[in-house]
């Protein structure tokens, strides 16, 4: 009985200070924000498809909290981060203050989604001590796809997106998007993407469209539709074009991006491609692709996008979620998060502006054989376009190449 | 104390627990897809859902997916209990070997399926191996194929045991009785089992098949897994405008799946119908 009063009331107190935060934080100081959070937890929605990537959250970064802050981390692993931008839409619609979810890893389309339904929780990243390691003049980290961060969201990691092939099977793989074209055709039934609304199959469809439009000068910016209707009617030309010589004939495309990494593996299909390309050396790691797997660029230029971190704004533990997120930046976490055998995850800290053990650390980091280095990727990186291109993109190729 | 009181107190709780969750949910997802929540009433997401081919085409699929596994499984099931109601040796093994499936979820058969069955599954490998075919693609498509053969395994190997358990039970009870009164008048075999027999197992078959249809008419795991990508079966194109970022989509996405809804409890109800009539 006295054990449940004790949690009757423990709960009561956790309600109240739900309901203090918010504003209340702001006005206080970093220190008194920890000691807010100090035995409390935290509610993070992620992709939780690569199980060293939930690893690093859940022991390394869990780890510390628990020990440093006695802060419990729930990871909840989503397969489309969609999933949890729709909870916390519901819960704001039925007026709910005190939501389930803390912190959702995110980027692009569902940041624009969270900032327009005012479902992010601005204007506290300057609170916390580490986003000084971080450059917020870096126009590729103070805008998501396009979408000013305004301080609604604190950046993880940056990624770029990279093919892939096996050296032992294609020696020789295409290296522009106009090469990969004539690669199609040449070889039937040795290549297919995944079908948007799938993230990276839609990246892909991006790399063709910025390559006809003549690169990402002519994108950049708000959405024009008639520059748009120019560029899309030759995009769907060229991949309805290449459609017969696709697998399958393209009559059916792989729905997801795991699909095409075990077609790639079980030799259905020559090239694969990433938004990560250190998921490559996992790949070899796991056994999952042979030792002569190899990712590189193009030299026309490959995407690159950061993500971020986002508090929905009825956030129940903003605190702790704000310790989290101290943490994540942190430069010891964000070297561990580098570490190939880790994640290999390139960071969005200054280096420069890190402690020298952890400058000399990222100075000798050691990736796999099989990722291409962050340095030949980076010589050629186009910038993602804006929301409204992306979505305008994927819902042309569904309308007029995957019908 | 249960069974005692007047039968609507008793069935209350079981009655609540299917208005509160089912109809509370089934009535949300109604109010959603009129974008009810969201400022006003519009009739918005269901015009531009009708008027779409796209799900017109998915719905097209979905009918024939429930349809084709239905029928196969009622077929294959029916058969399957008449054989295994009669006593031979080893008949406890042989119906517990038939009922093994029934535990094992949809998204592991899928899994299984896709194993077995694809163009880099089990079964290619094997022809591949013993030299029938040059390489995987050489192999037909039977996942992420245009005619679902894919999907429509999977359901019809999962559902012939639940059927053939429904239908075996029915017959427990049923008994020997009707049938050897039509033996005693003369009728053959066969004909005791098509005129005696199947007209009373009927209404359980009716039942069970609706079960099966029902599901594989609405089931999503099924098809995201082993559906290809243009048409997605309904269940899956209303999860996609669910997960798309676009907040627009989300009405939309309550309109397909009240459509799903609908589509099969029109259907279901015609076959009781067309049953009783």
């Amino acid at each position: 009985m006295k054990r449940m009063m004790t949690a009757i009331g423990a709960l009561l107190l956790a309600g109240t200070a739900a309901a203090q935060q918010g504003d209340a934080l702001l006005d206080m100081g970093w220190d008194e924000i920890v000691e807010t959070a100090r035995g409390g937890e935290v509610n993070v929605f992620m992709w939780g498809g690569a199980d060293n990537i939930n690893a690093y959250v859940s022991d390394y970064i869990g780890g510390i909290l628990e020990e440093e802050y006695d802060i419990a981390l729930n990871r909840v692993p989503l397969s489309d981060t969609a999933e949890a931008v729709n909870i916390v839409l519901g819960e704001v619609e039925a007026g709910a203050t005190t939501g389930a979810v803390d912190m959702i890893w995110i980027n692009g389309e569902n940041f624009r989604t969270m900032k327009q339904g005012d479902l992010a929780w601005c204007g506290y990243v300057d609170k916390l001590p580490n986003a000084e390691l971080v450059n917020f003049d870096n126009p590729a980290i103070a805008n998501d796809f396009g979408t000013p961060v305004e301080g609604c969201e604190v950046p993880w990691s940056r990624v770029q997106f990279a093919f892939a092939h096996d050296t032992a099977r294609t020696s020789e793989p295409p290296r522009s998007i106009s090469e990969l074209l004539a690669w199609v055709e040449a070889n039937p039934g040795r290549f297919t993407y995944p079908a948007p609304p799938d993230f990276t199959g839609a990246a892909f469809v991006r790399h063709v469209f910025t390559h006809v439009a003549g690169g990402p000068d002519a994108l950049i910016g708000p959405f024009d539709q008639a520059k748009f209707d120019a560029v899309a009617e030759e995009t769907w030309e060229i991949l309805n074009g290449i459609e017969p010589h696709l697998w399958r004939e393209g009559v059916t495309y792989p729905t997801s991006i795991t699909q095409l990494q075990q077609m790639f593996a079980n030799q259905e299909v020559d090239l694969f491609f990433t938004y990560d390309p250190a998921e490559v050396g996992t790949a070899v790691v796991n056994g999952i692709f042979p030792e002569t797997a190899r990712s590189y660029g193009l030299s026309d230029g490959t995407l690159a996008n950061t993500n971020y971190m986002v508090i929905p704004v009825n956030a129940a533990n903003k605190a702790a979620a704000m310790v989290t997120q101290n943490l994540l930046l942190s430069a010891e976490a964000q070297l561990e998060k580098a570490q190939p055998e880790v994640w290999g995850a390139a960071t969005v800290i200054e280096p420069d502006r890190a402690p020298d053990e952890v400058q000399a650390g990222f100075a000798a980091l050691e990736r796999h054989p099989s990722v291409v280095s962050i340095e030949e990727l980076g010589q050629a990186a186009l910038p993602e376009l804006q929301a409204d291109w992306t979505s305008a993109i994927e819902d042309g190729w569904i309308r007029n190449v995957g019908n | 104390m249960i069974g005692r009181g007047h039968p609507w107190l008793s069935l209350a709780p079981a009655l609540g627990v299917i208005a509160v969750l089912f109809g509370g949910g089934l009535a949300l997802g109604l109010a959603g897809s009129f974008g009810m929540g969201r400022g006003g009433a519009s009739l918005e997401a269901w015009i531009a859902v009708l008027s779409e081919g796209r799900v017109w085409r998915s719905l097209g699929l979905s009918l024939w997916i429930a349809f084709a596994s239905t029928a196969l499984s009622c077929v294959i099931g029916l058969g399957a209990a008449l054989l295994l109601r009669r006593r031979f040796p080893g008949q406890g093994l042989a119906r517990l070997l038939f009922q093994i499936n029934l535990t094992i979820p949809h998204a592991v058969g899928a899994l299984g399926i896709l194993w077995l069955l694809s163009q880099s599954g089990f079964v290619a490998r094997l022809s591949a191996g013993a030299g029938l075919i040059d390489g995987p693609a050489g192999f037909p498509a039977l996942t992420q194929d245009r005619f679902a053969i894919g999907i429509i395994a999977h359901y019809v190997w999962k559902e012939v045991p639940f059927i053939g358990l429904i239908l075996l039970a029915n017959m427990q009870s049923l008994g020997d009785d009707p049938e050897s009164a039509a033996r005693s008048l003369g009728a053959s075999p066969f004909a005791a089992m098509r005129l005696v027999l199947l007209p009373l197992l009927m209404p359980a078959l009716i039942r069970a098949g609706a079960i099966v249809f029902a599901f594989s008419f609405g089931a999503w795991e099924v098809p995201v897994l082993l559906g290809q990508s243009a048409p997605t079966a309904l269940p899956v194109l209303a999860w996609q405008r669910f997960t798309d970022p676009d907040l627009a989509a989300r009405p939309e996405a309550m309109a397909l799946a009240m459509l799903i809804a609908l589509v099969s409890a029109v259907l279901i109800r015609a076959a009781f119908a067309g049953r009783n009539r």
